[in-house]
């Protein structure tokens, strides 16, 4: 059986080069794809009829239990049959129905003849998961052949609609098969074999399983798709639409009936709304002009009559429902043929405009004709066998001793009475739409088609007529599927003749009802304006897909403006939302002590105002001020704490952050653009409030749980045992913890180098300009000037004051700097600090002189202090090694040093003097890129705009 | 509470073969960098691109070799307390992530080194710090300058990305985190034409990116105070010895840590930068995070999920189904308005990380493969969907925009194949590899995920149709629809470009028709060391 496939697949690979070489009789050869098929069917019928069809198993991803098995049951064996033979009846017929010039040929041989074995592979698995590729696979195909002609939008549309539709279905089944699968098997005939226990998950499966045959086979409400989908060529719709795409559903729905029929649910969505779905598709039959969509609405009816019967789930229904999805293959492929024909030949589907067609092409009408008289269940045809069977099993079903089969029994006799009035009704306007010679209108203009076009419905209408006289015959090639159902008795022989049945009576009765209904039908139609659309699934789906569309806009426009804002703040909103509920709810705070002494309170208070002053102020420079009065709080903080080397950091980071922001501010606005009434403002101060006070609540939580000895409890006496020095923090960070600060001061440098190279665009700073080169006006008196690169300023820019005073303190702030870095081992200090010491000298220089007063103070390239400071920092930590030690291990010399007096000298200095170097050029380079190069790019914007 | 005497000093143990290929792909970067230094600009193309490609061919046969060693490694086991202090666990799920970055890694540096016959590669821009418009930026360009330090930073982004499913403890997960990150960051800011968008999308990735960076290292102190250790194992131990006295500490961490986790993949509701920077970077760029950075953060999310906290799944895999909800619904239905190719594919891969995360919740050993299997097979198309993007012009410059490609299939009826290929993929029809990645996620979820995975499976499924209709809609756009204006070009791609991209389309196909070898190999690496 995978040969057969095999043989679809190359056919299609090779079609595209078949039309290329034979034009339009491509389809002639590809015809021998699907009747190759039929053939090896045929020689296996016996086989298949006693039951032992040939069975067939590939690996394919065993891991996922996706393999190829094949198996030929009675019910896929006719259903393959139906494939195969309407398949090549319909590709023979497209050698004439297509015009030789129609430019895509190639694509639609390929996707056709691909199509074909998709559909054959479906009925022919015994594998769910494979069942489902095929599934996809036709869908995917067909869209792709009812989107054939894409000039107009409403083939476009059509075949979107019928893609989503199916797709949504598929993957509900998927779901279905999935759950099955896993608790049980993907094998078909294990599960058909062994029903697993109806619990609820296995419900669910079925009922997901069923969503996808439904919508596959246009059942209420998915049932907008299929007449929408009549905008596909017609041998399209006479494929697809009557033998085998929607048959798929039916097929499932007959497949799974063995095992399932009992299950909640099954017969509500089976027999309920295939029922519902046949008088819905019938009465909408009824009122179409186009022939075209006459036939559709007629399909959707018979698809619901076939479903219906199918999901009854006794034997005498499983017959009927075979002998009907026979008997319907042969009269709807006909009919739709026959509607090609008629299209071709005159011009028109619209039966207002067609008249005396019949007469013109007798070949034509006389077999579809007889294809009408069986999908209208006149005797001797097949849908009369078909009908009489499916009337017999629901009068059956309603003499069911348990009520609730009873009573869907009488619901089915009921209602497949009224459908066949509807049908037999629509079926009349059909043929009287399309052949008959109306009174008072010209007789339609006919081309004669050549007779090869008019072979395929001749022999289906044929069919239909030696189907229905000989289905005695037929009856034991579809009687073993019937036995595979539980419920019910024997079902009884197919065939014309029964003896006078209420069956019988009841058919006699829909004709003679129907036929009325077409007799009168200016007077049915004017009711049937009357009445409003019951169930317009089209109307909900576009509802839908319309509200999804503007949703999708609306959640966008809301949600994904592009603002960092509201990004930041959904992040934050989840972080109160999660963690910070969590901590609150599931965490368990300690004893809290407010303060040590009230200072602390003060200065809290101080930062809580500051916070708050923050919010208030517009001015970009004061939020920068009030943000750093929270620093230098929290520094206050330290020294109540009784942490002085931390708070000199905390309070010298404060104010190099301070210079920075104020360098980097002069190129923006001194104003924020705020609207201070905004609501969005207001969500966003609570938000912050949220925020912070979830996160005091974790730390409150966090600082409760400590359940660990803190590894810092030995610091005090190892810093002085091993460090030999006694402030701690210095110690940490040059000796106990030097490699972390190995690693932070090379981080550190990577990012001057990073902020110099942006500022920069091109190259680091080389070019120094001092003043003393600059070439200085003679009129500018040179004595009594205190910074030389004043000079240079412009005279409203200089302040004698400042240059008097940094004069006079620069020097003194470079000694302080190298006394904190030296004293550091034992008093607050250390390289860091004295390194920003040093660095805020030279922002002071800068300040009051000017770019060239900075170059005239640290003549030399940062990138030079940042590199001798990496260098000494990394020889310190390898040195020990040359002396037997350890990397970073720290020794002490004591000695004396006459005028000096007593050193104490740990080698772990020569570390810090390094951090120092590195701290001091990153600083500079701070001051030269913030603040040399954008005076730089200042003065460069200036000189353009003069030039300008 | 007594301190405790320092233990006596014990070497690590480093098993040099398991971490080779991390080692050549960092060692590769760092003489990438080398090269930017020294080598003069002309020939600096050539060698960086031959130096990554060699590199991650050499690190990927390392990595085979790797296979043999595997266990825990970079680390000791404390004497004391006989506690496996291991930096690093080089597993199944870690060496198949490895193996399938370092191999998206090749075809997304191919992609990123297309010169369409230029000097440097076309994405990128002469001078990332030159101001747009500024006369810098014409004066780089005219001097011919490239921005080949792409390729160092590319294989930085690489390592940190082998690392982040390798490491073993959340120290080490948060530097491979920044290591994966920072070069990012940089990457998406280095976009050639619209350059403003790029650097937008670049400080946005960043600024969100350092809150989530923070929130996870915040996560990894809080979890550090609740089990005194950052050892996964450790953490797992500690989840079931300590009392629920500390649980605000435990929730509160484990979930900090997952948000910082959640943002990589752009899960909802940290997805936000996902679209800005997915159309902002440059589009090769695009490609490799979608592919690889997904891939290295569903490995890290397994192995918190399924070794570190493990044994508090019942504290945290709510909030993460309702992640994995959300993130399928928003990719899903906010991919329908799309108009920009670039800004559908980065929704549409916020539903995949949605379906993916669902494979994440089957707790189970095949909720790992599918994982491993789908972020493979989804990387491997997004690498060539994005590259096809890149070939797409007008007037120059890519067209992103939708309506420029309507009737792309009339014109370039292979480009526009393939795309529709891709897209099939995405939407997960058979015969591609979506299908079966996303059958593998959905079986597992339903399989062992209980009620909740089969809930999860249905959203999935709805969610998956809603996606069909964006896909189709663009495959209606390309085949069946008149070209809005012709001036709309495909460039011809180089060796290198084509190479990338069909081996992706290949990929896609083959683990469509014959996924069993990568399943079977998904499923024999599916088994975490502790």
């Amino acid at each position: 059986m995978v040969q057969l496939l095999l043989v679809h697949l190359v056919a299609a690979a090779v079609a595209p080069v078949l039309v290329r070489f034979l034009g339009r009789n491509a389809f002639l050869v590809l015809a021998l794809a699907p009747a190759s098929a039929l053939a090896w069917l045929l020689s296996v019928a016996a086989d298949v009829r006693a039951g032992n069809g040939p069975v067939q198993r590939v690996s394919w991803v065993p891991g996922l239990g996706l393999d190829l098995d094949f198996r030929l049951t009675t019910l896929s064996w006719v259903l393959a049959l139906l494939v195969t033979g309407v398949g090549a009846l319909v590709l023979f017929y497209c050698r004439w129905y297509f015009t030789a010039t129609d430019p895509t040929l190639w694509r639609f041989t390929a996707v056709f003849t691909a199509f074909a074995g998709a559909m054959l592979g479906l009925v022919l698995t015994d594998n769910f998961l494979v069942l489902y590729v095929f599934w996809e696979l036709t869908t995917v195909f067909s869209y792709l052949l009812i989107g054939h002609n894409p000039a107009s939008s409403t083939n476009r549309r059509a075949a979107m609609q019928a893609l989503i539709v199916t797709t949504l279905g598929g993957l509900a089944m998927l779901v279905g098969i999935i759950a099955l699968g896993v608790r049980h098997s993907y094998r078909i005939s294990e599960v058909v074999a062994h029903p697993p226990a109806l619990d609820a998950v296995t419900i669910g499966a079925v009922v997901l399983l069923l969503v996808g045959a439904l919508s596959k086979s246009a059942l209420v409400p998915f049932h907008f798709w299929l007449p929408g989908a009549m905008a596909a060529p017609t041998p399209v719709s006479a494929y697809l639409h009557a033998a085998a795409m929607v048959k798929a559903g039916v097929y499932l729905v007959a497949l799974l009936a063995p095992a399932f029929a009992g299950a909640p649910g099954w017969h509500a969505l089976t027999v309920g709304l295939g029922l519902f779905t046949m008088l819905v598709g019938g009465w909408r039959a009824l009122r179409q002009y186009d022939i075209k969509l006459l036939l559709a609405y007629g399909t959707v009816s018979q698809l619901g009559f076939m479903v219906a019967l199918a999901g009854l789930g006794t034997r005498e229904g499983g017959l009927a429902a075979l002998a009907l999805v026979v008997s319907h293959a042969f009269f709807k492929s006909t009919l739709f043929l026959t509607v090609g024909v008629i299209d071709r030949s005159t011009g028109t589907r619209d039966l207002r405009e067609l008249s005396g067609v019949g007469r013109r092409l007798l070949p034509l009408s006389v077999p579809a004709v007889l294809a009408a008289l069986s999908m209208a269940g006149i005797p001797p045809l097949a849908g009369f066998v078909a009908k009489e069977a499916a009337l017999q099993a629901g009068l059956e079903a309603a003499s069911d001793g348990v009520p609730f089969a009873a009573a869907w029994g009488w619901l089915m006799t009921v209602t497949l009475v009224v459908g066949s009035i509807l049908t037999v009704a629509y079926s009349t306007r059909f043929v009287w739409g399309a052949f008959a010679r109306k009174p008072g209108m010209p007789l339609t203009p006919v081309r004669v088609p050549h007779p090869g076009f008019l072979l395929a419905p001749l022999l289906l209408g044929v069919g239909s007529l030696l189907v229905g006289l000989l289905a005695p015959l037929e009856h034991p090639w579809l009687l073993p599927y019937a036995q595979q159902l539980v419920r019910g008795a024997p079902p009884a022989l197919l065939a014309l003749w029964h003896g006078f049945t209420p069956a019988l009576g009841l058919s006699a009765l829909a004709i003679a009802i129907g036929v009325g209904l077409f007799v009168w039908r200016d007077r049915v139609g004017r009711v049937q304006r009357a009445v409003p659309p019951l169930v317009d699934g089209e109307r909900a789906y576009a509802r839908f897909m319309r509200g999804l569309d503007v949703g999708a806009v609306e959640v966008t426009a809301r949600t994904q403006r592009g603002s960092l804002p509201f990004y930041l703040a959904t992040i934050v909103f989840v972080f109160v939302a999660l963690p910070g509920m969590a901590a609150l709810l599931r965490g368990s705070v300690g004893p809290v002590r407010l303060w040590d002494t009230p200072a602390q309170a003060v200065v809290g208070a101080v930062i809580v105002v500051a916070c708050v002053l923050v919010l208030l102020t517009d001015r970009r420079l004061a939020s920068v001020m009030l943000v750093g009065v929270t620093g230098y709080g929290v520094s206050t903080l330290f020294i109540l704490h009784g942490a002085p080397d931390l708070a000199i950091t905390q309070m010298l980071v404060e104010t190099v952050s301070l210079v920075v922001f104020v360098l980097a501010l002069r190129r923006l606005p001194t104003r924020f653009e705020r609207h201070e009434r905004s609501l969005r403002r207001r969500l966003r101060v609570l938000l912050g409030i949220a925020f912070g006070a979830s996160v005091a609540a974790v730390i409150l939580v966090a600082s409760a749980a400590r359940h660990v000895v803190p590894v810092s409890i030995d610091f005090p006496e190892q810093a002085h045992s091993f460090g030999h020095g006694s402030n701690i923090v210095n110690v940490t960070l040059v000796d106990i913890r030097a490699w972390d600060t190995l690693g932070e001061v090379s981080v550190l440098v990577a990012a001057a180098t990073g902020i110099a190279s942006l500022i920069f665009v091109k190259t680091r700073n080389t070019r120094l300009s001092t003043a003393s080169e600059q070439a200085i006006a003679p009129t500018e008196p040179t004595r009594g000037t205190w910074l030389r690169g004043g000079r240079t300023l412009r005279r409203e820019r200089r302040s004698v004051m400042f240059e008097v005073v940094t004069r006079l303190i620069f020097h003194i702030m470079i000694a302080v700097s190298l006394y904190v870095l030296f004293s550091g081992h034992n008093l607050p200090g250390g390289g860091f600090a004295g390194g920003l010491v040093a660095g805020l000298a030279l922002v002071v220089r800068y300040l009051a002189g000017g770019r060239y007063e900075l170059d005239e103070a640290a003549p030399f390239d940062a990138g030079l202090a940042v590199g001798i400071g990496l260098l000494i920092v990394v020889l310190a930590a390898l040195a020990p090694l040359a002396f037997g030690g350890t990397i970073l291990q720290s020794a002490v010399f004591d000695f004396t040093l006459p005028p000096w007096g007593e050193v104490h000298l740990v080698t772990s200095a020569i570390f810090d003097m390094g951090v120092y170097l590195i701290v001091f050029g990153m600083m500079l380079d701070i001051v030269r890129s913030l603040g040399t190069g954008i005076d730089r790019q200042i003065s460069a914007e200036r000189r353009a705009e003069a030039e300008v | 509470m007594t301190a405790v005497a320092p233990a006596a000093f014990q070497q690590a143990n480093i098993d040099y073969l398991a971490v080779l290929p991390l080692l050549i792909v960092f060692g590769a970067a760092l003489v990438g960098v080398l090269v930017e230094a020294f080598v003069p600009r002309e020939r600096r193309h050539t060698i960086q691109l031959t130096i990554s490609v060699a590199s991650l061919v050499l690190a990927f046969v390392a990595i085979l070799f790797a296979t043999k060693h595997q266990g825990l490694t970079f680390g000791y086991t404390d004497g004391a307390t006989s506690r496996r202090l291991f930096a690093l666990a080089i597993d199944g799920p870690a060496l198949f992530m490895q193996g399938a970055l370092v191999l998206m890694g090749v075809l997304g540096i191919l992609i990123m080194a297309e010169r369409f016959g230029g000097v440097g590669s076309d994405a990128f821009t002469a001078s990332g710090a030159s101001t747009p418009g500024s006369p810098i930026e014409a004066a780089s360009a005219r001097a011919g300058l490239i921005t080949s330090e792409v390729f160092p930073l590319t294989l930085f982004a690489i390592g940190g990305m082998m690392l982040f499913p390798t490491v073993n403890d959340l120290i080490g997960m948060f530097i491979a985190l920044e290591v994966l990150s920072l070069p990012l960051y940089i990457l998406s800011g280095l976009a050639r034409r619209r350059r403003l968008l790029s650097q937008e999308a670049s400080l946005k990735y960043f600024l969100l990116g350092a809150f989530s960076s923070a929130f996870f290292l915040f996560g990894t102190a809080l979890l550090y105070g609740y089990a005194g250790s950052v050892y996964f194992g450790d953490l797992s131990k500690a989840v079931s010895d300590t009392s629920l006295g500390l649980n605000g500490l435990l929730v509160a961490g484990a979930f900090l840590v997952f948000v910082g986790l959640l943002f990589k993949v752009g899960a909802v509701p940290f997805h936000a930068w996902t679209p800005d920077v997915y159309q902002g970077a440059p589009t090769p760029v695009t490609g490799f995070m979608a592919a690889c950075t997904k891939a290295a953060a569903f490995g890290a999310i397994l192995r918190l999920a399924y070794v570190g906290l493990d044994t508090a799944s019942w504290q945290w895999q709510n909030a993460v189904i309702i992640v994995a909800v959300l993130t399928m619904i928003v990719g899903a239905v906010l991919s329908v308005t799309q108009t920009d190719m670039k800004r559908l594919l980065a929704y549409s891969s916020i539903a995949h990380a949605g379906f993916v995360l669902v494979g994440v919740l089957a707790f189970d050993q095949r909720g790992v493969s599918s994982v491993l299997f789908y972020v493979v097979a989804y990387g491997f198309s997004i690498i060539a969907a994005f590259g096809l993007v890149t070939l797409v012009r007008q007037d120059g410059g890519e067209a992103t925009h939708l309506s420029q490609w309507a009737g792309l299939g009339k014109s370039h009826p292979v480009i526009a194949g393939t795309m529709a290929f891709l897209m099939l993929a995405f939407a997960g029809i058979p015969l591609t590899s979506g299908f079966v990645a996303k059958f593998a996620v959905f079986a597992a979820a339903i399989g062992t995920g209980g009620a909740t995975g089969t809930v999860l499976v249905v959203i999935g499924a709805v969610c998956s149709a809603i996606t069909v209709f964006v896909y189709a809609r663009v495959i209606v756009l390309m085949f069946f629809s008149e070209p809005a204006d012709d001036t709309v070009e495909v460039l011809v791609p180089s060796v290198g470009t084509t190479f990338a991209i069909a081996i992706g389309t290949l990929i896609t196909f083959a683990l469509g028709v014959v996924p069993s070898s990568l399943l079977d190999l998904a499923d024999r690496a599916s088994q975490f060391v502790r």
